[in-house]
């Protein structure tokens, strides 16, 4: 999406339109650039990542890194894909089949989300689904912004702040404070694990 | 004179129970972020609806739903 903004100046409603959407859906001008990025970065790092997955079925895994998964199988935790998300692999008589496992901490269970034979397949699934989630919450804060200018401003065309909104947030760089807790994060939950 | 008897204060009544919430509110009640809650939606673990201007709402049945199963 284009930013509307390029042509024609905004008029002085709709300055104060978009200063109010901004503090409306601030947490969402947060959230859904981090979100982003880290999807981003995993379809960055997808051929590195299948490649550790890869190196690491050859090799023994440490006990700890042993997990059991709902459809009854032990799992492999090779590389940490997200918070809670790893990518998986599991021995087997002629190679190894591979899996993206959530782990929910409250309940100690692990959920396969996709899985598969070839490693590069089954990221390039997990990506998908994860650029399917984005363009869902995309359409959704259209919506709520839309539905946001209507009702505090009726009777006015409030569209091109909508949708200089949306360019915003669906375009617009992590801050750098958020950019610094998510490198932090990273440090964290990221290493890869051969 | 006589007196009108006071009333005694009734107390407020509980206010109906919300049917459906925002995806802002069902991340706040469930403490995850919101990318997790649309992760849910897309991967058919919550069953949204929509309001009249497109907005999705999560139905209370759903969140409870979720919370039993999971």
């Amino acid at each position: 999406m284009n930013n509307p903004f390029e042509h024609r100046r905004p008029t002085e409603l709709e300055d104060k339109a978009h200063a109010e959407a901004v503090r409306h859906f601030a947490e969402h001008l947060k959230q859904f650039p981090a979100s982003r990025e880290a999807v981003e970065r995993l379809e960055r790092d997808a051929d590195k990542i299948a490649l550790a997955a890869n190196r690491a079925a050859t090799k023994p895994t440490p006990k700890e890194n042993v997990i059991q998964a709902d459809d009854g199988k032990q799992w492999h935790k090779s590389v940490d894909l997200m918070e809670d998300i790893h990518f998986c692999h599991r021995p087997i008589s002629y190679g190894a089949e591979y899996a993206v496992v959530e782990h929910f901490p409250a309940h100690g269970t692990n959920e396969i989300l996709n899985r598969g034979w070839n490693a590069g397949e089954v990221l390039k699934a997990f990506t998908q689904g994860l650029r399917q989630t984005l363009q869902v919450w995309t359409e959704d804060m259209t919506a709520q912004v839309k539905e946001f200018l209507s009702e505090k401003f009726p009777g006015q065309d409030l569209s091109r702040i909508a949708d200089a909104f949306i360019h915003k947030c669906t375009t617009q760089a992590v801050s750098k404070k958020h950019e610094l807790t998510h490198d932090h994060e990273q440090n964290h939950s990221r290493g890869i694990r051969i | 004179m006589e007196t009108i008897p006071q009333t005694e204060a009734q107390p407020n009544p509980t206010p109906p129970e919300r049917l459906a919430y925002s995806i802002q509110e069902a991340a706040d009640m469930l403490g995850v972020n919101y990318f997790s809650v649309y992760r849910l939606i897309q991967r058919g673990k919550l069953k949204p609806c929509r309001a009249l201007r497109g907005k999705l709402l999560v139905p209370r049945t759903e969140l409870l739903k979720l919370l039993a199963t999971e």
